[in-house]
């Protein structure tokens, strides 16, 4: 069978799939599709309002207002271009090489190139879709602010094809890669090796803020240290930097310049494609096969060969009999939890991704050249850390958090007909998550604090309010998993469970962000409105007004706790009426 | 029809198949039998070409299976015990699909899928959707699209699991129809009587050695058992578990 045959049956197979998707959210309830309209709406309008209002911003700073917004492009897609092919090598191992439908197609008369090939377009569009979604309110806003015709709109989305295109070669050429010579489980360790290092770089690498120099009347000098930092987004090589450019130029309407660029980026996404498939030819089956075949592998190092064994050494279990108040179900129920994040190494991927980029946020805060000596900025970043720190928070309790529940579908039946039942089960799912998530914000919120020499009551107040977050946000994450738990349906139900990242996609995975993200908003603002008045007042934050600052926090406690309280409730009465 | 050399898969320092020669004829209906782990999918999938052989090589109607997978794959119909079905199609959307994979007009996929609908009883199913089928009526669904394009060898890995008595007893006639028909079955399972009832010739792989091959009647004399396959089946595992025990000792 010829590629186009297959791509055409494929295609024809997978467009009625997907209309039978969309045709059945009439029958889902009322409730699931505004959630999701809410979420589409609300996103594209406030997205749109805040970078039209960024954009504005620097149009108002003469002189430097056209070159910033431009380089404010550069930045935000080479942002995406990195993004992109961390999202094509997470999509494309598991649709490669741990997909049934792939190892299926594998049987069937086709070339496993036409395999491949598929696949590749596959992981591009799902690999792709959210981050086009995610930007377009910046296209927009940016299309608006530069005054440019409707076919400037149409040209950005011919010009983001070609675009797409190459992190998916990228990130695909890397997993095959990996495949072809990386055995799985020294892979698990070069992740591990890389958070560690990340980590390492961090803690080591941290020195106390110097208070820069710069002055309000030295804004120039500080835009012009901005864009001597983000140079890097506009190095020629980078592909990002050709959208960016191409983009500019149909804004400014220099169509040569505009198509230079668009034959630039389509020639190195042809270019890419054809290097990805003629390497697939040699690399995918024998990756697949490798992959498929590997046996205990033994690195000669007797840390690491000891440590792939760690739980049967009974570690895990001393580190876990040493927590107070646990039972002997409890700590069980917590070792089947470790042992089973620790052993699934496509979880682990995404988890040092996250924590990756949650370093390099926290290492870089001290490159921002603001006026440190201008207490406005400082208690400003310092709210802008816990915010990023609560909504990286916020996407790794729902990622990993909220599909608990759902993963214990096939095994619901062994865990809830123990004695101590599902209600215990789930009260131990939100306190090891909420343990799991304190350590780490916690961690985070002290190190970025000492880093912006943020006074120790105010380090307090944020420590104090990253703990109630953590319990807030494990919370709603294990409460609303367990009251829309995605266990599939009909025959479906002991096939579907297992992979965490299709069970965020439902309905609950949305909700839970969302609601996640309300409260989030809700702290936050609650916590800044009296910081916000001091400033406005004319009153600094060193000196300290606490009162306002002190009701507002109690405030959050409450709000957390309802936040706490209300979906763990609700979903402990659900499981007590379960039926397995 | 299927013919391995010197079949060998390692995984890592474990060797999952162990040089293993065998020989099936056409029309044969072939019982692949032995305990847990013993190597059973494993050759079935260096079989299908989903692993490639450490060693040795697999022939199906003498094409290599890794030198020629497509035009092998063109003869195979391979039907895993997990088997994947696409959630949102109809049984007929899903046969229209694999039969056009195959190369198979529509109207002539329409004609045969007809004809197995019956034979499989799954008229009553035709405008569900797969994702509202019960398990045994995907089996079922399943099992009728491997038939579809008339495959000269059928390679199965336990079909009978999950299937009621009734639809149990269509796959074997089936099965069975096909075998004299003229069609290979290479059929794994752990169901010693459906091998006892159905298979023409019957090998035993016990930790990826081939311990025994033969009919029913040879296997029984070998094993110096003269009651039922189980007999025979647990004394020759046992043998061999005994003889790798000494050889490791």
């Amino acid at each position: 069978m010829d590629t186009l045959m297959l791509f055409r049956l494929l295609l024809d197979v997978n467009a009625r799939a997907a209309r039978r998707r969309i045709a059945s959210l009439r029958q889902q309830s009322l409730l699931m599709v505004s959630v999701i309209a809410l979420f589409i709406v609300g996103y594209s309008i406030s997205g749109y309002f805040l970078f039209s209002l960024g954009f504005k911003h620097l149009a108002s700073i003469p002189g430097l207002g056209v070159l910033l917004a431009d380089r404010m492009l550069y930045l935000f897609f080479a942002f995406l271009f990195v993004m992109l092919v961390f999202s094509n090598m997470i999509i494309g191992y598991s649709s490669l090489f741990k997909s049934q439908e792939t190892a299926w197609m594998l049987t069937l008369p086709v070339r496993p190139t036409d395999v491949f090939r598929w696949k590749l377009a596959e992981t591009t569009v799902l690999a792709s879709w959210a981050f086009l979604f995610l930007s377009a309110p910046l296209m927009l806003a940016y299309g608006v602010a530069r005054h440019v015709s409707g076919w400037f709109y149409l040209k950005v989305f011919v010009l983001f094809l070609p675009f797409t295109v190459i992190p998916a070669a990228l990130g695909s050429l890397v997993i095959l890669l990996v495949a072809r010579y990386m055995h799985r489980r020294l892979f698990k360790w070069t992740l591990f090796g890389l958070g560690i290092g990340a980590i390492l770089i961090v803690v080591f690498g941290l020195k106390p803020m110097q208070v820069a120099e710069l002055q309000q009347a030295q804004m120039i000098a500080a835009m012009n240290q901005l864009l001597h930092n983000s140079n890097i987004t506009v190095q020629p090589l980078l592909p990002s930097s050709w959208l960016a450019s191409s983009m500019i130029a149909w804004g400014e309407n220099w169509t040569s310049r505009g198509l230079f660029y668009f034959a630039v980026l389509l020639s190195n996404a042809l270019m890419a494609t054809l290097v990805c498939v003629t390497a697939s030819s040699r690399w995918f089956y024998e990756g697949w096969s490798r992959n498929h075949s590997q046996g205990n592998l033994l690195l000669g190092v007797p840390l690491l060969d000891s440590n792939i064994t760690l739980p049967r050494m009974g570690l895990l279990d001393s580190l876990v009999r040493m927590l107070p108040g646990l039972d002997s179900s409890s700590r069980a129920l917590v070792i089947k939890d470790v042992r089973t994040f620790w052993r699934d190494t496509s979880q682990w991927s995404q988890f040092v991704i996250f924590f990756g980029l949650l370093g390099l946020y926290v290492l870089n805060l001290r490159n921002v050249t603001y006026d440190w000596s201008n207490e406005y900025w400082a208690t400003f970043v310092s709210f802008l850390n816990v915010g990023a720190s609560s909504m990286t928070l916020a996407t790794l309790t729902t990622r990993f958090v909220f599909p608990q529940f759902s993963l214990e579908g096939k095994r619901l039946w062994i865990i809830g007909m123990g004695p101590w039942g599902l209600k215990r089960v789930l009260l131990e799912k939100f306190w090891l998550s909420s343990i799991g998530a304190m350590s780490i914000t916690v961690a985070l919120t002290l190190t970025s604090s000492a880093m912006l020499k943020v006074p120790a009551w105010l380090t307090l107040l944020f420590t104090a309010t990253v703990v109630l977050m953590s319990l807030a946000l494990c919370g709603i994450a294990v409460g609303i998993g367990a009251l829309f738990p995605n266990f599939g349906n009909g025959s479906t139900a002991n096939r579907r469970d297992d992979n965490p990242a299709k069970i965020v996609s439902g309905f609950g995975g949305t909700l839970c962000f969302l609601v996640s993200l309300v409260y989030i908003v809700i702290v936050i603002g609650t916590e800044a409105l009296p910081m916000y008045s001091q400033f406005t007042d004319g009153g600094l934050a060193r000196e300290a007004r606490p009162l306002p600052m002190v009701t507002a926090w109690l405030f959050v406690s409450l709000v957390s706790l309802v936040a706490t309280i209300v979906p763990m409730t609700l979903a402990l009465r659900h499981v007590e009426k379960l039926e397995m | 029809m299927i013919r391995t050399e010197h079949l060998t898969k390692r995984y890592g320092s474990l060797t999952a198949v162990n040089d293993l020669n065998l020989e099936i004829a056409q029309g044969e209906f072939f019982a692949f039998l032995g305990p847990n782990a013993a190597g059973k999918t494993t050759t079935i999938k260096l079989l299908t070409g989903l692993l490639k052989p450490t060693v040795g090589r697999a022939l199906i109607c003498g094409f290599d299976i890794q030198q020629n997978p497509v035009e092998a794959r063109k003869l195979i119909s391979y039907v895993p015990d997990l088997p994947f079905l696409y959630d949102k199609l109809e049984p007929m959307e899903f046969m229209l699909f694999v039969g056009q994979l195959y190369g198979m007009e529509r109207s002539v996929v329409l004609r045969a899928a007809d004809e197995l609908f019956e034979l499989f009883d799954l008229n009553g199913n035709r405008t569900q959707l797969i994702e509202d089928l019960s398990h045994g009526t995907r089996q079922r669904v399943v099992i009728a699209s491997a038939l579809l394009h008339n495959p000269r060898v059928i390679i199965i890995d336990e079909p009978m699991i999950g299937l009621d008595p009734r639809s149990a007893r269509v796959v074997k006639d089936v099965l069975k129809a096909r075998s004299r028909a003229g069609t290979t079955v290479f059929l794994s399972t752990h169901i010693l009587h459906i091998a006892e009832e159905l298979a023409d010739r019957v090998g035993i792989l016990n930790r990826g050695k081939l311990i025994a091959v033969g009919s029913i009647d040879e296997l029984r004399k070998a094993s110096g058992q003269g009651g039922a396959l189980e007999d025979a089946f647990l004394m020759l595992t046992r043998e061999a578990q005994q003889a790798g025990t000494l050889v490791e000792s």
